[in-house]
């Protein structure tokens, strides 16, 4: 007997406190009743090891009270946490190399490879935990989206062939990019000067930091739009559409910049960017006025290079649009699929 | 494509499979005893001797799911030489018997049909 009750004390520990006592007593008045069944007389030693070994092991007795199974992060919220996981490293990553890259440009005497490497691993670590914390509360607390069983037709399933296919990785990239483009544009105009050592002068446009509010808020729409990119998992044309209009506000943000950079410009009588550079070497490292004209002529620059690349995107992504709404679904091409082998 | 399967993996399949049939109408049979109140082993015992084995730990917790389900309902009975859970079928439970009993004659009609068959055809050896 006292087999019998080591039994259920460990078939016990694996069970759910609220039924573990009442389990625990059916399950040993069975064992008790089988082991009379099956033996006359006292039960041996031997009879019980047999009957225990027959019902099988402790852990899989208990495991099969737990019918919807034991998960810290189930199946039904793990690909939510894998890609939650993957964003969330991919910005610390990024930011902590952005960190780095800044701390060894400007402050090379301090050796911040070490402090980086000290500091790497658990960061990564921590991050990783923490979003494992909050999905095991989720699970715990039974937030389960569901998995995809509500109502889907089979009309909306992207072509085989997607000519534009939708990229989880290059979406997540995107946003983990966005991400770290909103906290170095809100957090590093103001502390970078204080960080910097006082022999390196980071210019700042002017320009920027006045149009740098909407910068920031298209940022985070478009960090937005590509959540819901990720969420739906493909190209819709409201998504499509959406795309379109955030890039036209980028574009506008963009064209604000670029005049207010000219503005800037002609205000200070700035020459041509060759011409300024050249102005810069002759009037050697004393004159702050050059050199900011020259690092406004780059911000410029670099805001028409933008402007011409959302611009690109945004017309492709139109005439993709005008395609598929009006355009023929295109012909069918054979094979469809890649050759099938035969045995 | 043709996968090799070797005699001991074929007769693991066997196993498995039929395990899986029978874990299939463990539920119908269980149910179709608890008209009556049962508790856990003279239910084994019973099923067993209309040549029903089963595994031992895998009616224990089916019966305590079916009883949360609320086809069955339990009651510890104290008269016997030692406590005792009795399970029998609660209105719910009744009701779905009938349904499910409807359901497995038609199954076991159509498996009929389809098995027909093979009937007289002699097996193959692998």
């Amino acid at each position: 007997m006292e087999l019998i009750d080591r039994y259920v004390a460990e078939v016990g520990r694996h069970l759910p406190a609220r039924k573990r006592a009442d389990i625990e007593a059916e399950l040993r008045s069975s064992l008790i009743d089988n082991l009379e069944a099956r033996s006359q007389g006292e039960p041996s030693q031997q009879d019980v090891v047999e009957l225990l070994q027959e019902f099988g092991s402790p852990q899989k007795i208990a495991a099969s009270y737990w019918p919807e199974g034991q998960y810290l992060i189930g199946p039904g919220l793990y690909p939510l946490f894998r890609m939650v996981v993957g964003i969330a490293l991919l910005v610390v990553v990024i930011l902590q190399l952005v960190l780095l890259g800044v701390a060894l440009v400007f402050r090379p005497e301090s050796l911040p490879i070490w402090g980086f490497l000290d500091d790497f691993v658990p960061t990564i670590v921590s991050v990783f935990g923490w979003v494992v914390l909050a999905f095991a509360l989720m699970q715990r607390l039974g937030v389960h989206p569901q998995i995809e069983e509500e109502r889907w037709d089979p009309r909306d399933l992207p072509p085989a062939q997607d000519p534009e296919p939708f990229s989880r990785v290059g979406t997540g990239i995107e946003i983990a990019l966005g991400l770290v483009v909103i906290v170095l544009l809100s957090v590093l105009p103001q502390q970078l000067p204080q960080v910097l050592p006082s022999w390196i002068q980071i210019y700042i446009s002017p320009v920027l930091l006045q149009y740098l509010p909407l910068l920031v808020f298209s940022v985070v729409l478009g960090v937005g739009l590509n959540v819901i990119l990720l969420v739906r998992g493909k190209w819709e044309t409201g998504t499509r559409l959406a795309k379109i209009a955030l890039n036209l506000f980028g574009i506008a943000i963009l064209a604000l910049l670029i005049d207010g950079h000219t503005t800037w410009l002609v205000e200070h009588n700035a020459a041509g960017f060759f011409t300024s550079i050249r102005r810069l070497e002759q009037a050697g490292q004393i004159n702050t006025q050059a050199t900011e004209i020259v690092a406004m002529q780059v911000y410029r620059m670099v805001f028409i290079v933008a402007l011409l690349g959302t611009l690109v995107d945004t017309l492709r992504i139109g005439w993709w649009l005008v395609k598929h709404l009006f355009g023929s679904s295109g012909e069918p091409s054979y094979p469809s699929s890649g050759a099938t082998s035969a045995g | 494509m043709q996968y090799m399967i070797k005699a001991d993996e074929f007769n693991d399949l066997h196993d498995k499979l039929t395990q899986e049939l029978r874990r299939g109408v463990l539920v119908l049979a269980a149910l179709s005893q608890l008209r009556e109140p049962k508790y856990g082993y003279a239910l084994i015992d019973d099923l067993s001797q209309h040549g029903l084995d089963i595994e031992q730990g895998t009616l224990y917790p089916l019966l305590r799911r079916l009883e949360e389900q609320g086809l069955l309902e339990s009651e510890w009975n104290v008269e016997g030489s030692r406590p005792r859970r009795y399970y029998v079928l609660s209105a719910a439970g009744r009701e779905l018997l009938q349904l499910l009993q409807t359901d497995w004659e038609q199954l076991v009609q159509v498996m009929q049909v389809l098995l027909v068959d093979l009937e007289g055809e002699s097996h193959g050896t692998h």
